[in-house]
């Protein structure tokens, strides 16, 4: 039977406190863990806008421990907007990320009221589920997505939310990685050699 | 350490970027200022004249740069990306370290479009050394004869005779740490100065199953050092610590990037690095030889004359760098050729624990499908093992198997027990991939690239081929929930060397065919991809490069 390994909570704080983390690892690590912690002014999106894209990553993201351990990934969609950073390239097929994503979310608009007659945000999480899988699969009913290139969309929407989700030292931990903590060398690194400072995954059977 | 939202806005945007959308343009109005380019523009400051000055600090300007400074010759590179002290400020993490990417946007187009930025594009002192993997394996002489193989490809204007002193010299002085005997390629002169490193997990299953199945394997040899290493001019540098780092840069000193290789030992020379320095014009005289170029640093326009001009700003910027200044076009082939390595990556799942974060990411090779047998294309291919970063591997989960909620996070979870292959294989230069100046601007005013790629038939049977055999020996490893993930590797072909200045930019020793004091080194130069990881050959090619431009000037003087 194919397992799913778990791993002991705070093992990520409790490295970052040790000299087993470099000074500049240490420093980028905390700043991400206290970022999100006051609430947040929107500098791109409309309220409006951004209460939809936060809906999404909530589909996206499955945080089962939300909210206190939410990771949030909308904000930082929305910072890298306002200050127009790329990540060095985009396909030819989409127009610019501002304008994507702004048509993006007026295509999710359209597309639930075209499948359910309501809006995105009304919907069940299975109904939203649902139009996202359309946008994913080139399927979506409304007028933009004559325009945007769905499918391509979706995955740029879905590497730029889990890159940042997994940027995050407790979503690290949830996955087991701890290779933060890199002082002083690794020395067991072959096939089941586990270095005392990593942690031990318990395993649950897959859900 | 450097505060990374600063770095990322302040070192690759110093302007307020332009504003694409349209929509945006109008709310923003009043706001958003001329563009750069309407903006009169200063006198710019002026130093005197240089022997030589070096565009781009990478694989190609680096070697080539120390080489001219030891020469004697008065040398100044311009580099856009910052210096950094990586000992201090690298931190280990892929968030932390994006900085080290080319992230000024660009445009991806054909139907199997490439990705840059963190897949293949580096800035700073140190070009994209900074991030590479350090697979430093050579090129086999039939590399370098494609067209004679198989009737079609480009041959190389030099043979692997022109390169193999070259090798030589850069496994010494990089310190390269491979087996005592590497089974594949000609016989070598000289063995490999260090040992091979250790392998990790991803290794160790590959080598495991390529045995039962009866495919060579080899520890790869790697520019990082298995032990502590000494150069004259560079000092000592320390051994790997096996972080498993090196794509978002190396903490320790140990992978021989640039920036504690040949730009210390320029630097002892009297070479001058200039960084953060962005070139974007380049200067000619009534008979069309380069006199100096324009760069802007710190906001200010700079000028810097010189008698000769090395381009070396990677096979995007260099074409572009031309393009934009109309100059060395008369063959028709700036921006043409455009390939990309087939690097796609087979992903399994084991019952073992691998923690694919540790050990040096690219430790076993196997170079048993160079020239497999009944293949139905050209070329061949190498088999890598990897071992990989968390955010990289999200983003390839996001992009690859397009999963997410609960399925992504259930997937996620076995991180620790995933490994992966990879493959570089040969590209063919074809018509409809080439790269071009698009209407669309970036941040400093300049059209943005736009790069056409699409796979042929070659590389659609070359990866068909791969990926059977990549299943096959994570088959035989014992994985399960087996996938594939089709991307491609590295910048290869636009302004490629060749024989005649009908159908190539440059000639065997890097000199345009339309500038007698125009050099070209980087990944542009190669009219073929070759079936290994570019760094090395790009090295080499930069130091003979420098010894050819040495030796003419010799018989000018005497
Ligand atoms: C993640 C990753 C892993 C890799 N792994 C390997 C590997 O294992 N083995 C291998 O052989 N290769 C590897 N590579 C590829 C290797 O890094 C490149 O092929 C090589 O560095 C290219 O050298 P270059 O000189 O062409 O360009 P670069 O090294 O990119 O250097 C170009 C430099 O020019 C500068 N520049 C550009 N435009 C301007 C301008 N207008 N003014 C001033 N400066 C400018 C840039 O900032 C940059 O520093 C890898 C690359 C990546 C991204
Ligand atoms: S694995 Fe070795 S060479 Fe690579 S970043 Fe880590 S210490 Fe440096």
């Amino acid at each position: 039977m194919n397992t799913t390994p778990h791993y002991p909570p705070g093992t990520v704080r409790a490295l970052l406190d040790t000299e087993h983390v470099s000074d500049a690892t240490r420093e980028a690590l905390q700043r991400r863990l206290a970022a999100g912690t006051e609430p947040y002014q929107t500098q791109f999106f409309e309220p409006e806008a951004y209460a939809l894209l936060e809906a999404v990553c909530a589909r996206l993201l499955h945080q089962p421990n939300a909210p206190a351990n939410v990771i949030d990934v909308a904000r930082c969609v929305d910072e890298r907007l306002a200050l127009g950073h790329a990540d060095g390239w985009r396909y030819d097929a989409l127009p610019p990320d501002r304008e994507a994503y702004r048509l993006a979310l007026g295509g999710l608009r359209q597309t639930a009221q075209a499948q359910y007659g309501r809006d995105f945000l009304q919907l069940t999480p299975a109904e939203q589920d649902a139009v996202l899988q359309a946008v994913q699969a080139g399927t979506a009913s409304g007028a933009i997505w004559q325009e945007l290139n769905g499918p391509l969309f979706f995955e740029e929407l879905l590497a730029e939310t889990i890159s940042l989700y997994y940027s995050h030292p407790l979503a690290q931990e949830e996955i087991g990685y701890v290779g933060m903590a890199d002082l002083p060398a690794w020395t067991r690194i072959g096939l089941n050699d586990r270095e005392e400072r990593e942690p031990q995954a318990t395993t649950q059977p897959t859900q | 350490m450097p505060d990374e939202e600063l770095l990322e806005e302040g070192v690759l945007n110093p302007i307020k970027p332009e504003i694409q959308d349209p929509l945006l343009q109008e709310l923003l109005g009043e706001q958003q200022a001329a563009t750069p380019q309407e903006q009169p523009q200063p006198v710019p400051e002026q130093f005197d004249e240089v022997d030589c000055v070096v565009i781009g600090t990478g694989a190609g300007g680096a070697p080539l740069l120390a080489r001219l400074a030891m020469a004697g010759l008065k040398v100044v590179a311009l580099e856009a990306g910052p210096r950094h002290d990586a000992r201090r400020d690298f931190a280990t993490d892929e968030k932390a370290q994006e900085f080290l990417f080319w992230n000024d946007e660009r445009l991806s187009a054909g139907r199997t479009p490439t990705s840059f930025g963190n897949n293949n594009s580096g800035t700073g002192v140190g070009g994209s050394t900074l991030h590479y993997t350090a697979y430093t394996p050579r090129a086999q002489p039939d590399d370098l004869l494609l067209r004679t193989e198989f009737g079609i490809g480009q041959d190389w204007p030099l043979s692997y005779a022109d390169l193999e002193p070259y090798y030589d010299e850069l496994e010494q002085l990089l310190g390269i740490s491979g087996p005592a005997a590497y089974p594949w390629g000609p016989p070598r002169r000289q063995s490999y100065p260090l040992g091979p490193l250790p392998l990790n997990g991803a290794a160790q299953l590959m080598q495991r199953a390529c045995q039962q199945l009866g495919i060579r394997t080899s520890p790869a040899a790697n520019a990082a050092l298995s032990a502590r290493y000494y150069q004259e001019g560079i000092g000592w540098r320390e051994a790997c610590t096996n972080r498993g780092f090196c794509q978002a840069g190396c903490s320790v000193g140990a992978k021989a990037s640039m920036d504690v290789t040949f730009i210390p030992l320029a630097e002892a020379y009297g070479a001058e690095v200039r960084a953060e320095a962005f070139v974007t014009e380049i200067e000619r005289d009534a008979q069309g030889r380069v006199t100096g170029v324009v760069y802007e640093q710190h906001g200010q326009q700079m000028q810097q004359r010189c008698r000769a001009l090395f381009l070396c700003a990677g096979a995007i910027e260099t074409p572009r760098l031309l393009l934009l200044n109309e100059l060395a076009l008369s063959s028709g082939h700036v921006g043409r050729n455009f390939m990309a390595h087939p690097g796609m990556q087979v992903w399994g799942t084991f019952e073992e624990e691998v923690r694919p974060y540790k050990g040096i990411p690219g430790a076993l090779i196997s170079e048993d499908t160079h020239r497999p047998a009944n293949a139905n294309f050209a070329g061949g291919y190498l088999l890598q093992s990897i071992g990989v970063m968390p955010v990289t591997f999200a983003n390839q989960v996001a992009r690859g198997r397009g999963l997410w909620g609960a399925a992504l996070h259930d997937y996620m979870r076995q991180y620790n027990h995933v490994a992966g292959i990879n493959i570089l294989g040969e590209c063919l230069p074809h018509d409809e991939n080439y790269l071009e100046l698009a209407t669309e601007k970036d941040s400093r005013g300049l059209p943005k690239p736009r790069v056409h790629f699409s796979y042929h038939d070659n590389e659609l049977r070359l990866s068909e081929h791969a990926e059977r055999t990549m299943r096959q020996i994570w088959e035989t490893a014992g994985a399960r929930d087996i996938w594939a993930f089709q991307r491609s590797a590295h910048v290869i072909g636009t302004c490629r060397m060749g024989r005649s200045g009908d159908d190539a930019v440059v000639d065997a020793d890097g000199r345009a065919f339309d500038v007698p004091n125009l050099y070209i080194c980087d990944n542009s130069v190669f009219p073929s991809a070759l079936s290994v990881n570019p760094a090395l050959t790009i090295m080499a090619l930069s130091l003979r490069t420098a010894d050819r431009f040495l030796e003419k000037q010799r018989r000018l003087d005497a």
